[in-house]
């Protein structure tokens, strides 16, 4: 097992390294102003659906489909959809505290520009893989999540040429529960997470802090596969276009995370437990 | 009799047997002749067999014996010769004339005489001696008896360390003339037995110079029969004695004693000669005594007699002996009264009979007058049907009167074996109606007691409940306190029921029932009070440990849902709707069993595969589908 997890980190390093030299490309810089310019936040909503499908004693399934709106002159928050994001990977399972994936994303872009007359839809595309570590801390469970991303993207404009980053992303993340001494069914949790994603890339001048996300959400586990948790988001990062102008966004989060397990009965006894 | 290969032929079917050989208790070495005549063989010639162990005489004690004499075919005959010695040796011993000597202290038994066809003939002398150092010490028994052909003639002496008896016979072997008993020490004390032709005509005891007579057949003048001078004929005259005079001593007995030493003696040794060839050797001293001899029907009475008196004394032992009765005869008048008369015909009627039954068995009844007999087995007069009996209660003498009622007339008062038929019955018809009614006294008694202890019982169990229900009443969930409520209720109510029967018989059964009762109500409360208990044990059991790869924490996911879904929602709440419905018995009884079942089959359940099952329980809620689901039997009483 912990061979496979070797090779997990090999193919994610060589990924890096071979996108590094196959895509380059030269983006217009803008003149820097003389200090941080912060744009005003736009509000956003996101809906997002956690899945997690086990497959074998080691392996799940992740499967996420998100749903982001943004503001619209008219109507903050939900005014229009954003992206919708496909997230598909396969996991394994180190231990019970330790976990890593690797998949694909497919993500489709709207044109949130309400002036642009360039095209309204382009998809996006990422291979990413991440290492989860969890440690228990009084009642409490912490989480350190180190999630690399290798994407690609393009603009609105008719015919516009991929462009290539890579995402370097690290959340810090607690959940801590409210009515009960441990994260069980029927808990209230409050989980303040923080992530920080920069990125690299020869599109990226200057601009490596992509966001800052600060987030609080408010959870409730259901059953040990059913949670439901929202909250609030606060980000900020550099525009691609100019470091020193920052965008910002206030967030509502909406997660549904789930963990259905369809082996049969027979398979899942007794290595359902794993090592413990 | 072992034949070993130590056999010498003599002649042609004459053989000498010289080995080992065991006769009755004795074992020792025998040399004898026999022939053998078509198949038998048959003792011939000299015999002799003799034992004398140095080893055991040295270390203990040694019983030496040596018989020798003579058979012809097969019957001892000529001079015989017995002796039987008991002997310890003190462990001195000398050499004498290149002999050792060993001196023995003892007892020696010595026999001889002349045998002729197997019977004694001529003299006999019978003598016991005490040997001390190999002397004779002292004469412990000695008899001299001349027999012809087996029958004893002329004067015989017996004598023992203390009584010397001397007398003479006819030459039928009947006793006559003056037969003499008197101290061997002289002190003048002396019995003179007077026969006449075999009839003992008086006794005359003389003490100091002083003579009593005493006439014992001496005006008897009817028929006789011969019978042998042993204990039976000492019986008879004493029988006699008390027919004739209502007189108990018993006369003879010194007598009786010395002829009865010289009886077993000679027994000894005819079982040794029986035990070898054909012998007649016991000494048969012959009298005559009275003879009344039974009739046919007399006889008939007698064994009717016989079985009324023990059927009779049966009943009547087994109530006076009766422990429960005793107690009862204290409190209860019925009991008392009963007892008495069971008393009074025990010592009026059957005492008397039994003598008489006894006297039967000893066969002596025949020797003595009958209806003087009888007349004096009741001396205050024979019984009357009426008894009058006086006995006490609280310290009171209360009289009674019983008679049995019966139209039959009894005649009591012919002082004959069948007035005596008569009274054996009338005991035994009485004793058998107080039997049947002591019998129902005694029933009910127990049935009181019984009641007393069953209700004692009761009250504890019903205290206990209470008790129980009370100390579970802090620890239970509201629902459960209402149903122990309700089981208090309902053991008051059963109690309060039970209280206001009055019949005997149906009050003890339904005591019975609600022990029981009680006892079911007992183990419901207990079932009940574990319900919550069960319930938590069945939720943990009804648990998986899941892993949560979003809190990557390991949770416990409830499973079967349906299954105890169904439990905690329709079964258990129909369990304490039972419980707390109308009290019955029967049903408390299911339901105890029917929730032991529901837990075992819950704890079942998680282990086996129960998709079907909970396919089947969805939207179920009527308990008893539910309890069929669960293959457990349903209440039948609800």
């Amino acid at each position: 097992m912990n061979n496979l997890l070797k090779l997990l980190f090999a193919v994610g390093v060589l990924l890096i390294l071979f996108t590094n030299r196959a895509v380059s490309q030269d983006i217009g810089g803008g003149i820097l102003p003389s200090e941080s310019e912060f744009k005003d936040p736009k509000t956003r909503v996101w809906i997002n659906t956690y899945g997690n499908i086990r497959i074998s004693k080691r392996l799940f399934w992740i499967a996420q489909t998100h749903f982001r709106f943004e503001e619209t002159e008219e109507t903050p928050f939900v005014g229009q959809i954003g992206q919708i994001y496909n997230r598909h990977a396969i996991g394994y399972i180190y231990n019970k505290k330790v976990n890593a994936a690797l998949g694909g994303v497919m993500r489709i872009n709207f044109n949130t520009d309400e002036s642009s007359t360039d095209r309204n839809v382009v998809p996006e595309f990422r291979i990413w893989h991440q290492y989860q570590f969890a440690q228990p801390l009084y009642n409490a469970m912490i989480y350190h999540r180190i999630r690399i991303e290798h994407r690609w993207t393009q603009g609105f404009e008719e015919n516009s040429d991929y462009i290539f980053r890579n995402r370097w992303r690290y959340m810090f993340r607690a959940k801590i529960p409210l009515n009960s001494q441990k994260l069980e069914p029927k808990t209230l949790y409050i989980s303040p997470e923080t992530e920080l994603i920069m990125q690299s890339g020869k599109a990226v001048v200057g601009s490596v802090m992509e966001d800052l996300r600060l987030t609080t959400t408010l959870g409730y586990i259901l059953t040990p596969r059913l949670t439901v948790a929202g909250g609030l988001m606060y980000s900020q990062g550099q525009t691609l276009e100019n470091p020193g102008v920052f965008k910002q966004n206030w967030t509502m989060r909406f997660h549904v995370y789930f963990s259905p397990d369809f082996r049969k009965v027979k398979n899942k006894l007794p290595s359902i437990h794993l090592n413990d | 009799m072992i034949l070993s290969f130590n056999q010498r032929v003599k002649s042609q079917n004459s053989y000498t047997y010289y080995g080992p050989l065991s006769i009755g208790n004795y074992s020792g070495d025998a040399s004898y002749g026999f022939t053998v005549i078509s198949g038998d063989t048959l003792l011939n010639g000299p015999f002799q067999i003799k034992k004398a162990n140095l080893d055991d005489l040295l270390q203990k004690q040694d019983y030496s014996f040596d018989f020798s004499g003579n058979f012809k075919n097969n019957y001892p005959n000529g001079d015989w010769k017995f002796k039987f010695g008991t002997f310890q040796s003190n462990n001195q011993s000398q050499v004498v004339d290149y002999q050792y000597r060993v001196a023995i202290s003892g007892v020696q038994e010595e026999a001889f005489g002349e045998m002729v066809d197997g019977k004694p003939n001529g003299p006999w002398v019978f003598s016991v001696n005490k040997i001390k150092d190999s002397e004779i010490s002292e004469r412990l028994f000695k008899s001299n008896i001349i027999f012809d052909n087996g029958i004893p003639k002329q004067n015989f002496r017996i004598e023992n360390d203390s009584l010397i008896l001397a007398g003479r016979f006819l030459r039928n072997g009947l006793a006559h003339d003056e037969w003499s008993l008197y101290d061997s020490f002289g002190f003048g004390a002396a019995e003179n037995w007077i026969f006449s032709n075999g009839v003992l005509k008086q006794i005359v005891l003389s003490i100091d110079g002083t003579n009593t007579k005493t006439s014992i057949y001496g005006n008897y003048s009817g028929n006789t029969t011969t019978i042998n001078l042993d204990s039976q004929f000492i019986d008879a005259i004493a029988l006699f004695q008390f027919a004739k005079s209502k007189a108990d001593d018993v006369v003879g007995g010194k007598m009786q004693g010395l002829l009865k030493q010289n009886g077993a003696y000679y027994q000894k040794i005819d079982n040794i000669l029986s035990e070898l060839g054909k012998s007649s050797f016991l000494p048969e001293f012959k009298v005559k005594v009275p003879y009344y001899e039974f009739s046919n029907e007399e006889r008939e009475l007698l064994n009717s007699i016989s079985s009324n008196y023990t059927n009779a004394a049966t009943i009547s032992t087994n109530f006076l002996e009766d422990t429960r009765l005793n107690i009862l005869k204290l409190s209860n008048e019925d009991a008392a009264f009963q007892y008495e008369v069971i008393n009074q015909i025990t010592k009026n009627f059957l005492k008397p009979i039994k003598r008489l039954l006894d006297y039967k068995n000893r066969e002596i009844l025949e020797f003595a007058p009958r209806k003087e007999l009888i007349d004096n087995l009741w001396p205050q007069g024979e019984p009357i049907t009426v008894i009058d009996v006086v006995f006490e209660i609280d310290e009171k003498e209360i009289i009674k009167t019983y008679e049995f009622p019966t139209t039959d007339k009894f005649n009591f008062s012919e002082h004959s074996l069948k007035s005596v038929e008569s009274i054996s019955t009338y005991a035994l018809k009485s004793l058998s109606s107080i039997k049947v009614q002591l019998e129902q006294t005694l029933l009910k008694e127990q049935r009181e007691q019984e009641l007393v202890t069953i209700e004692e019982q009761l009250i504890f169990q019903r205290n206990s409940l209470q008790n129980q229900i009370d100390s579970a009443l802090n620890i239970s969930p509201n629902n459960i306190k209402s149903v122990l409520n309700t089981f208090k209720e309902h053991s008051d109510t059963a109690l309060s029921d039970y209280s206001s029967l009055k019949d005997l018989e149906t009050k003890l059964n339904a005591g019975k029932v609600l022990l029981d009762c009680y006892l079911q109500l007992h183990m419901l409360t207990n079932q009940i009070t574990l319900l919550p208990e069960q319930e938590e044990a069945i939720q943990l059991k009804y648990q998986d440990r899941i892993w949560n790869p979003f809190m990557a924490t390991l949770m416990d996911e409830e499973v079967k849902k349906r299954i105890t879904t169904a439990y905690k929602k329709t079964v258990v709440p129909y369990f304490l709707r039972q419980a707390k419905s109308e009290f019955k018995c029967n049903q408390a009884k299911e339901l105890n069993v029917l929730m032991k079942a529901t837990y075992q089959r819950m704890l079942e359940l998680r282990d086996q595969n129960t998709s079907k099952l909970e396919r089947k329980l969805r939207k179920e809620n009527d308990p008893n589908t539910v309890l069929e689901l669960f293959e457990l039997e349903p209440l039948t009483i609800e």
